[in-house]
């Protein structure tokens, strides 16, 4: 068991991006340059990630790419600042998870208590690597307190599965009618490993499964996609009060399945070919039509389209794509971690 | 300022109970969860012994107590494990330059009791600035409150000068502002564990010069159900801080929360200023006043005699209604009736309030002044539900006064419309019982036809159509409210029962009077002989001075007035009109008769007047008032008798009734009506042969109750099949 843990633990982590020979730790997953026009545009001097398409807010899941995304770019101060301003204005909750949304136009400025377990998904999962990478046990004993937060709140069992509820609240079969509700592109695959070291629990590696098999389940509609909301019951259905749609929340599901190494030809092939809109580019898809709604053309967006191609076809990722100019948030951060990932795989994409 | 840390110690003590073969980094999260858990019990370690001798009573027992700074390090985080030899100045170098005397003063202060053998410069002012320009902007970043970014200064050095290490003043500094925002900011989101575990973690956060996070400390600690801990937080304050605005806020902030009692251990830290003022008295009114208005909530709390006092102080001499009224609200609760009417007389006296006039009408329908509760709540009566529900109480309880109170036409007439707007069946059906009582059985009717058209349920009321029906010969009317409530009510479906002829017979006859085992009226008054007026809608009295020349009784006239053997005159004929409590009153006065013949046919009639009325008590004493002949003293200890066994029955103490039952066939043969009611009572207490033998012998009579509970036998034995 340990030992099976242990292979994931690297799996996801040191052969994927960090630290696995000195060259790789010396060598940042995500260009300098890259990081810094990044942060110019999206990270407040006083460490918060805004939201340009949301009135500037800030929310537990920028913070969370921050922080990531500090790591791959081997910033340890810009980590720091992300850092402080995370612990200080969200991580306030007395379960010990982050409130998940922060506006810089009220007082106080954290609006809803409630969480969003990706947001401290991400966050731990940064702050696990960090502490790793950096040898910072105040960043481990932090990721560790937030990782049993998120496993004694959000991770439930539910007729043999384990499933990731996207709150502490709000999403349970007590909760709402169609509940459990869940987000399948919460489930972030590659944090699994790390915050089993932070957190040993046999429900990491189970979470990872059964949100794998899930995934292997959830096909709505003509396109036969995940919507972004799903209710759990039986059979699994998209949830109610959410647009039946591959949105874009579930647009990150590829890039989180191939970054975690999850190489299912199966879901990835079905996910590149029912997500292709005009012109081929990657698009949300109306669930019940199998229609497009927005083609996105940000190369935020258009790059997981691209490595789904690699990853599948060993197609390579155009030479525009890999060059980076930040747009908006979302797309932006998506684009870097689009980017670490190719720069992980050493040449199979470039 | 008297520089001194508070510790959560149980706190530090929780920490070493967790074993040491875990990673590191494990160990360091333990700790941090277990911060929360304080409150639970732990092994008794060398740590908490050794603190426990040092006078801190346990591991739950209040935790706040002071300690040297140097005692422990306030911090274990990696970053600060560096700590500082010598005594840091850079802050007291930083804030000279900046000319910023009163921070400089503040660390000179901290600075002194942190390093006791410290010698400040003689000339703060004068310390030579910091040559280190980078360490310069991150006080800079820190004075400006933008730890973030001096958090990311600091590492940003450190990577390009790796040998370079933070002062550790500055990282204390830092570290403990960044527990103060946070703390700040779960304090206002109500994230109260978040708040006590940064509190503990963070020791010289609890300072005098930090007041506000001790009062949020203290809040969240009360909270989370830690209420002495908060207590004890308050305490703390009023202890060591001297700040008077300070000091006073704190009892303010402690009061909104605490309990009385605790509040009072907190005043008790008074200080007395050289004037002779108390620090504290500002409050001590509104305290005072806040205490006995928490009590008016909860009739449990009990207010310390001395706020008490004082706000009974304050009603008698500041003039408030306001405080009158919180008086009487406290009194009303409790109990304490006369003390309670006292006030709400004083509030109203002040000012005629809805509250006010509320109070007063509970107090007096308490003491059964329902005329005077009516009248009070009359022009509030549209005030609120309560006040609404205050005044219909008040006029149903004046309707059913026994005897019935002569009520004016005016006030009767604004409580009927009142009745009417508010839809209330309660009052209505009183208004039937009231217009019966009056002998206006039309009257009667309406009213109960109207309450139970509001209260499709009212049986009362129903009960009243079905009495009253029957009163009027409107056999029609009678069995058809008997039809509709034929298995919901037993005493509507037994109106009329005494008029069955094998009744009668056993009935005994005297002074061609039956006496009514019931409330419900016998029959032998026709209706020709009730007089009502018709054009009335509501049945009024006509109060009259003068004794009437009229030698009937149709009139209502106060016997007070009349001489005894009148009275007694005016007693049988109101009995032959069914004014039964009317008939009781002038019996009364017939028994002030000067022969021992009046007296005795007076306190007869009376004890029979009482009967009729259900009110088989006063039947007994009225009993004794006068020596009675033999047959009439049996007769009426039998009727009594009967009375009390139905009424034990109806209240569904079976047991009782047939002993009393049991009595009264040592007096004479047992009557059909009664032996029935033991045969229900034998069938309610399950002794099913004893009830088979009851209606068997019923039965056998041709007795249509003997029938009937047979036919129940049968069905209980053959469902038991």
């Amino acid at each position: 068991m340990r030992g099976k843990l242990l292979a994931a633990f690297l799996a996801g982590l040191f052969s994927f991006c960090l630290a696995s020979t000195p060259a790789a730790a010396q060598q940042p997953l995500i260009a300098a340059d890259a990081w810094q026009a990044y942060k110019a545009k999206f990270l407040d001097p006083g460490g918060r990630i805004i939201d340009d398409a949301n009135g500037n807010i800030s929310h537990s899941e920028g913070q969370g790419y921050g922080l990531l995304l500090s790591v791959l770019a081997g910033n340890p101060a810009d980590f720091e600042l992300i850092w402080s301003f995370t612990r200080t204005e969200l991580l306030l909750r007395s379960d010990g998870l982050a409130a998940w949304k922060w506006n810089p136009a009220t007082k106080p400025h954290v609006t809803d208590i409630n969480n969003a377990t990706d947001g401290d998904i991400l966050i731990a999962y940064a702050l696990g690597l960090a502490g790793k990478q950096w040898n910072r046990p105040d960043y481990i004993k932090n990721g560790a307190s937030i990782a049993r937060a998120i496993l004694d709140k959000t991770v439930i069992q539910i007729s043999g599965r384990t499933l990731l509820l996207p709150a502490a609240t709000g999403f349970s079969a007590k909760d709402r009618d169609d509940g459990p509700v869940i987000n399948p592109s919460y489930w972030i695959f590659e944090a699994f490993p790390v915050l089993d070291q932070l957190a040993p629990s046999p429900a990491w590696e189970k979470l990872r499964t059964d949100g794998i098999a899930i995934l292997g389940e959830l096909r709505f509609g003509p396109k036969q996609l995940p919507t972004d909301w799903v209710s759990l019951t039986s059979p699994l259905a998209p949830a109610t009060g959410f647009p039946a749609e591959f949105g874009y929340n579930a647009l990150r599901i590829p890039l989180y399945l191939v970054r975690a190494g999850i190489t299912d030809r199966d879901l990835l092939t079905r996910l590149m070919r029912g997500t292709f809109g005009a012109n081929g580019e990657y698009a949300t898809i109306d669930i019940s039509s199998g229609l497009p709604k927005d083609n996105l053309s940000d190369p935020g967006y258009q790059i997981i389209n691209h490595i789904l191609a690699c990853v599948v076809n060993k197609t390579a990722v155009p030479e525009d794509l890999k060059q980076f100019a930040p747009t908006r948030y979302y797309p932006s951060t998506l684009h870097l971690l689009g980017l670490s990932f190719i720069a992980a795989q050493q040449r199979e994409c470039s | 300022m008297k520089s001194t840390f508070i510790a959560l110690s149980a706190a530090i003590v929780a920490i070493s109970v967790f074993g040491m073969n875990k990673p590191d980094y494990i160990k360091h999260a333990m700790r941090s969860l277990s911060l929360a858990d304080a409150e639970e019990p732990v092994a008794l370690s060398p740590r908490l012994v050794q603190q426990s001798d040092s006078g801190v009573i346990g591991v739950n027992a209040p935790v706040f107590r002071e300690i040297k700074r140097s005692a422990r390090p306030v911090l274990d985080t990696v970053v600060t494990a560096a700590t500082a030899a010598t005594v840091d100045e850079s802050a007291l170098r930083y804030f000279a330059s900046r000319g910023d005397t009163a921070r400089l003063q503040a660390e000179i202060s901290r600075l002194k009791a942190l390093y006791p053998d410290w010698v400040p410069p003689k000339d703060p002012l004068a310390v030579p600035q910091n040559e280190d320009k980078q360490l310069e902007t991150m006080w800079d970043l820190y004075a400006q409150g933008r730890y973030a970014e001096v958090r990311k200064a600091i590492a940003e050095r450190q990577i390009a000068e790796p040998a370079w290490k933070p002062p550790a003043d500055l990282i204390d500094r830092l570290t403990v502002a960044e527990a103060r925002t946070r703390l700040i900011n779960a304090s206002d989101l109500k994230q109260y564990d978040t708040v006590v575990r940064i509190g503990s973690e963070t020791p010289s956060l609890l300072t005098c010069s930090e007041v506000d996070v001790l009062w949020r400390v203290a809040e969240a600690f009360f909270r989370t159900d830690k209420a002495q801990r908060a207590t004890d937080a308050y305490s703390y304050i009023l202890n060591n801080c001297q700040n008077a605005a300070e000091r006073l806020a704190t009892v303010q902030k402690a009061a909104a929360i605490l309990p009385a009692k605790s509040v009072e251990d907190l005043l008790a830290k008074e200080k007395t200023a050289p004037d002779g003022t108390m620090e504290f008295d500002s409050i001590r009114d509104d305290l005072a006043r806040r205490f006995v208005a928490e009590a008016n909530a909860d009739g449990k709390l009990v207010v310390p005699p001395q706020y008490l006092a004082r706000v009974e102080h304050l009603a008698e001499t500041g003039g408030l209604a306001s405080d009158a009224l919180l008086l009487g609200w406290y009194h009303l609760p409790r109990g304490d009736m006369e003390a309670a009417e006292k006030w709400f007389r004083k509030a109203r006296d002040k000012e005629d309030t809805a509250s006010a006039s509320q109070g007063l009408a509970l107090t007096l329908i308490d003491r059964n002044d329902q005329l005077a509760a009516e009248d009070t709540m009359y022009r509030w009566r549209d005030d609120s539900k309560d006040a609404k529900a205050v005044y219909l109480a008040a006029t149903a309880n004046l309707l059913a006064l026994e005897p019935p109170v002569a009520i004016s036409g005016e006030v009767l007439k604004r409580i009927a419309a009142e009745v009417i707007k508010s839809r209330d069946a309660s009052t209505a059906q009183q208004f039937g019982w009231y217009a019966r009582a009056l002998n206006q059985p039309q009257t009667a009717l309406q009213w109960f036809r109207t309450a139970l058209g509001w209260k499709l349920d009212d049986e009362p009321s129903a009960y009243g159509l079905a009495v009253t029906y029957q009163q009027l010969d409107d056999l029609n009317g009678l069995s058809e409210i008997q039809r509709l409530w034929a298995g919901r009510s037993e005493r509507i479906a037994k109106v009329g029962e005494v008029e069955k002829p094998e009744m009668a017979n056993r009935q005994l006859p005297v002074a061609n009077e039956t006496v009514a085992v019931r409330r419900q009226p016998r029959t032998v008054v026709t209706s020709q002989d009730v007089e009502y007026d018709q054009q009335e809608q509501v049945a009024v009295t006509r109060p009259r001075r003068t004794v009437s020349a009229d030698r009937g009784c149709k009139s209502t006239i106060n016997p007070q007035t009349l001489a005894p053997e009148a009275a007694l005159t005016r007693g049988w004929c109101l009995m032959e009109r069914n004014r039964p409590m009317e008939a009781a009153a002038a019996f009364e006065v017939g028994m002030l008769g000067s022969s021992a013949k009046t007296r005795e046919d007076a306190a007869y009639g009376q004890s029979l007047a009482y009967l009729r009325a259900g009110l088989s008590a006063k039947a007994a004493v009225s009993a004794i008032k006068a020596p009675q002949n033999r047959q009439r003293a049996f007769e009426l200890q039998q009727a009594i008798l009967a009375d009390k066994a139905v009424a034990a029955f109806d209240a569904g103490r079976s047991r009782e009734a047939i002993l009393i039952l049991d009595q009264l066939r040592q007096i004479g043969p047992e009557r059909t009506d009664l032996l029935s009611l033991r045969g229900y009572a034998y069938l309610r207490l399950k002794r099913y042969a004893d009830a088979r033998r009851v209606f068997e012998a019923l039965a056998a009579i041709g007795n249509r109750d003997g029938q009937r509970g047979l036919g129940i036998l049968y069905q209980i034995f053959n469902d038991k099949d």
